[in-house]
């Protein structure tokens, strides 16, 4: 099994007739994924790599019954196809681009969680369940069909630990890209609910950064919750200092919250294996692997 | 994107926030016509204008009882350095007397409640991150529902919980309503006001501004790019990389070893990795998605010329972005110019077998390709002596 979408999922696309877009959607149809239609107002009545296009959202769910959408419009109209998508009933989105306005993806955001829509991204590669399907722009080659997920709010540091766990013969059930924006519409912490629920998933990995509390969220969790081995990465220790906000992001943090030092401490303190690089992340689960708990 | 001081009493002004009237300069020369045309009357203060922390405690605010004493603080100030930052304005704003009391005010985007939050204190001032420390107690967070907006039976709360006279409710409520419109139309990540101060006259009075823009909303805000245009980058290389849409991070002034990367998660990485082994490093640069040869030559150029830097470690995990790219990249760059610089190469991923060749290919320069992020490092570890 798989968490969030797997080779039943109809998916539309977004901004198909981009370059982007119509490059992503071929991709992930020789993938595999059931890319159902594509929206791009306008151009309804097009075709995309044998793909219907649609003017709207709301006529796209309604000619293909579409589960799930990714959107791939650039960053300034990011918020306005959200929008749409929520207001068409769609249940789940990924959102791919980078700089998208913090108050836009704000909006975005508690939007989605006062309408129960699962919302993923911005700045994300997006979601794959290996040998399944795939909703995004990962390169699909390095991924394998396995019984560990995870998730990362990095695209590089998530390549690099998959393609060696698949060198090493350690498959995925789901990864997902919670994204590297100050605001991911999902984090860690709404996710370990469904690994930790998900039967084929045996272990779960994180791959946090400096910033933010969403590990420290994870963390409280995982202490109260989670019964699967869970192994952490925090990137970032050695990073340049952001410098301060005014004096406003210096109180929020006054109690040490973000720094890679309280993020590890926390999750230590909840069972989880801390790993110092992405390679000791594949280390320790062949370590599990050994153990038998994978 | 920060703004200045005098930029954000700009916008206070158009919001109606109430300030000290003031006037800002570029020349000592007219000065006296611009606090004659502004109407202020003595004492005044010189501010100078720079994106610094702690700027009093760096001599870049001084008081001044007449216009000769003020001249002579202009002089003095204009075209300085302020640890290292150039004043090129300075404000001039007429001083706040006998004021009652001190307070901290201000509204940011948290990052837990995803929501915008006031951060009041009755205890402004310098000392206010001291208080936060030691007596968070007096720290007053409230988080404002983005569906909601700003009410006033937050002002009452802010008020009531800081043990402040109610009295100053309706007050206290209007500079809400402002500062949150402000914070809103402007994507801001921070409105700050420290100090707010309860004047002689029992008014509001923001004192000082601090405004912090969200750089992604930078295209619908034309009178910030404006702004923005003016000012003068702290590093003329960040400058640079940005005109190639790169993003370059100094890091340590002493490392001697610069990375870059195709995403900011790989970089931070690489960083820890080499930090982890003793050795420094001196600036990163993200490449960011799908960069080509000619822009992969631009951004190894800048890292050969950022000084102190004696070894380039490239690490490239592609999907988007090809590894022959990067290699034609590289080689242009390599023989465009004779660099003494050592070269490590990591690649993987979209045409890994064609960009290594290329390497190979390579003449008379100091480069070495290897399989992984561990091998980078040991590699560096292994020319540490050059370094």
């Amino acid at each position: 099994m798989s968490i969030l979408i797997d080779q039943h999922t109809k998916l539309i696309v977004q901004g198909i007739t981009g370059r982007e877009g119509s490059y992503h959607t071929e991709q992930m149809l020789q993938y595999g994924t059931k890319v159902v239609g594509g929206v791009t107002p306008g151009k309804g009545g097009q075709e995309v790599c044998g793909v219907p296009v649609f003017n709207t959202v709301r006529e796209a769910m309604s000619a293909t019954g579409a589960d799930a959408t990714v959107i791939f419009v650039p960053a300034r109209f990011m918020k306005d196809s959200v929008l749409e998508a929520i207001d068409a009933g769609m249940k789940m989105i990924f959102t791919i681009a980078e700089h998208v306005p913090v108050h836009d993806m704000m909006y975005c955001y508690h939007l989605a969680k006062a309408r129960g829509v699962k919302l993923f991204g911005p700045n994300s590669f997006g979601v794959i369940s290996p040998g399944k399907t795939k909703a995004g722009f990962m390169a699909g080659y390095f991924f394998s069909e396995g019984n560990v997920g995870v998730m990362s709010r990095s695209a590089t540091n998530c390549y690099e630990t998959v393609k060696m766990l698949t060198d090493n013969g350690i498959g995925q059930s789901t990864c997902v890209g919670v994204g590297g924006d100050m605001i991911p519409g999902t984090t860690f912490v709404e996710l370990l609910p469904d690994f930790e629920a998900d039967p084929d998933t045996k272990a779960i990995v994180i791959i946090g950064e400096i910033g933010g509390s969403e590990e420290e969220l994870a963390a409280a969790y995982i202490k109260e919750h989670v019964t699967k081995p869970v192994v952490a990465l925090i990137a970032g220790k050695n990073a340049p200092k952001g410098r301060s906000m005014g004096h406003a992001g210096a109180i929020v943090s006054a109690d040490g919250t973000g720094s890679a030092e309280h993020k590890e401490k926390a999750l230590r303190e909840a069972g989880v294996y801390c790993a110092d690089s992405t390679q000791h992340i594949v280390d320790i689960l062949l370590q599990l692997k050994k153990e038998g708990r994978l | 994107m920060k703004l200045l001081e005098y930029k954000a009493k700009e916008l206070f002004d158009k919001y109606h926030v109430p300030t000290m009237r003031g006037c800002v300069i570029d020349s000592s020369e007219h000065m006296e016509e611009a606090i004659d045309q502004a109407g202020l009357t003595y004492p005044v203060v010189v501010k100078a204008q720079v994106q610094i922390g702690g700027r009093g405690k760096a001599g870049g605010i001084r008081f001044a009882d007449t216009a000769a004493e003020a001249k002579q603080h202009c002089e003095a100030l204009l075209f300085s350095e302020l640890r290292g930052y150039k004043v090129n304005q300075l404000l001039i704003v007429e001083k706040a007397q006998n004021n009652k009391t001190e307070l901290y005010l201000s509204i940011m985007l948290d990052r837990l409640t995803k929501c915008p939050m006031i951060i009041f204190s009755a205890n402004g001032g310098m000392e206010i991150e001291q208080t936060a420390k030691e007596d968070p107690d007096k720290i007053i967070k409230l988080t404002i529902d983005p569906f909601v907006g700003v009410k006033d039976y937050m002002a009452a709360y802010l008020l009531s919980r800081a043990g402040l006279d109610l009295s100053y409710k309706k007050q206290l409520f209007d500079l809400l309503k402002k500062l949150y419109q402000a914070f809103m139309d402007y994507s801001c990540m921070l409105v700050e006001i420290n100090p707010l101060v309860i004047d002689a006259n029992d008014r509001l009075v923001a004192l000082d501004g601090k405004i912090d823009i969200d750089d992604s909303a930078l295209f619908r805000l034309p009178d910030i790019q404006e702004f923005a245009q003016k000012m003068q980058p702290d590093n003329p290389l960040i400058k640079e990389a940005a005109d190639y849409n790169f993003l370059y991070i100094p890091v340590e002034d002493e490392g001697s070893i610069a990375v870059t990367s195709n995403g900011s998660g790989m970089l931070m990485s690489c960083i820890d990795l080499i930090s982890k082994e003793g050795m420094k490093v001196k600036a990163a640069l993200d490449l960011g998605g799908g960069a080509t040869a000619d822009r992969i030559k631009e951004a190894m150029r800048i890292l050969f010329s950022t000084p102190g830097v004696k070894a380039v470690l490239i690490n490239i995990f592609g999907g988007i972005t090809r590894c022959d790219e990067v290699a034609n990249g590289v080689k242009m760059a390599l023989e465009a110019e004779h660099s003494d610089k050592i070269v490590v190469i990591r690649m993987e991923g979209t045409n890994k077998e064609i960009g290594l060749t290329t390497i190979a290919g390579i003449q008379n320069a100091d480069i070495v390709s290897v399989p992984g992020l561990r091998e980078c490092v040991k590699a560096l570890a292994d020319r540490r002596d050059r370094l």
